[in-house]
């Protein structure tokens, strides 16, 4: 899996490219709680990943959860409409912030 | 040592005091363990799924007779199916399951093998607990989730389910906290896509039951 990361106005972004699953779970999981360090405002852009699994999922909640305990914040950006079917179907879009573009993202957590 | 998923939920299921497991489980909690096999197997990295299929990633086996008896099953599988049929599959298996599971809690010192008679005739195997803590703080670990706006582990969430699996709520909280926390329970449960599958065989084996018992 190919991660990207840039800063936007102070909050950092990783755009994710390819599945996101037991495979690539473990290397999402690093790069993301990595970023989240010093209670970093964090967007996981989503619009080059067509596959989550459960394990990806995980990866995503246990992101959004250290978030919330080091007092960063964490975000979903772009997903494809398959992912974010995906999303929805397991109430991640009631339980994380979720965003249709990364700019809204940057915006709503900026 | 700390309890796997398949431990802890039959612990659970265990009526304390008498030894016997609870008849509310029945006959879910089969389908309870099942799940909390797979559950172990996909936070152990051997399987993953997604609402359409459930597949092998890591056929290595984890080193847990229980959980590489049913690793080797999918692995052996000619077709690949989604979690509910696995979860039906093993659960076909639930007796040896629980047995090497009431044996395992006896060893680690949590349960003591009883052995007499039922009605005077039938013999009859209890483990009655004679050791609370693990039980505590599994039940400790579950409130701490439910009654906490906190986003849940992903072990934690599939505990969760496999207990709202195995009917066991109505036996852990009054009927006042059960209604304060329904919607938190399914909230944290339906986060994993094998919970939504067990509840869905659940609800199988209940429209089943509804449908023939009216010829009984």
């Amino acid at each position: 899996m190919d991660i990207t990361e840039t800063t936007i106005g102070g909050v950092k972004v990783a755009a994710l490219k390819g599945r996101l699953d037991t495979a690539t779970a473990p290397a999402a999981e690093a790069k993301l709680v990595g970023l989240l360090d010093g209670a970093a405002k964090v967007i996981c852009d989503l619009s080059e990943v067509h596959y989550v699994s459960s394990a990806g999922l995980r990866v995503l909640l246990k992101a959004a959860k250290q978030a919330k305990a080091g007092g960063g914040a964490f975000a979903i950006a772009a997903p494809q409409a398959p992912v974010r079917e995906v999303l929805e179907i397991s109430g991640f879009d009631k339980i994380l912030a979720m965003y249709a573009t990364r700019d809204e993202a940057v915006r709503g957590i900026g | 040592m700390p309890l796997t998923m398949p431990e802890e939920i039959l612990l659970l299921m265990l009526d304390d005091k008498s030894g016997r497991l609870q008849e509310r489980a029945a006959p879910s909690g089969d389908y309870a363990i099942a799940g909390a096999v797979i559950a172990e197997l996909a936070l152990h990295g051997r399987i993953d799924t997604d609402p359409k299929r459930l597949y092998v990633v890591d056929p290595t086996p984890t080193g847990d007779a229980l959980q590489d008896r049913a690793l080797a099953q999918i692995v052996a599988a000619t077709e690949i199916s989604d979690s509910r049929f696995w979860i039906e599959t093993l659960a076909a298996d639930s007796d040896k399951y629980r047995e090497v599971l009431f044996e395992r809690l006896v060893e680690k010192g949590v349960l003591k093998r009883v052995e007499g008679k039922f009605l005077w005739v039938f013999p009859e195997r209890r483990y009655p607990q004679i050791s609370d803590k693990e039980e505590r703080e599994v039940k400790a670990r579950i409130m701490g989730v439910l009654f906490k706006d906190e986003i849940p582990d992903p072990r934690d969430s599939l505990l969760i389910g496999l207990c709202r699996a195995a009917g066991l709520f109505p036996l852990l909280l009054s009927g006042q906290e059960l209604d304060r926390v329904q919607a938190r329970i399914d909230q944290v449960a339906d986060l994993e896509e094998l919970n939504r599958s067990l509840a869905d065989a659940i609800r199988e084996i209940y429209a089943q039951i509804a449908r023939f018992a009216p010829m009984v």
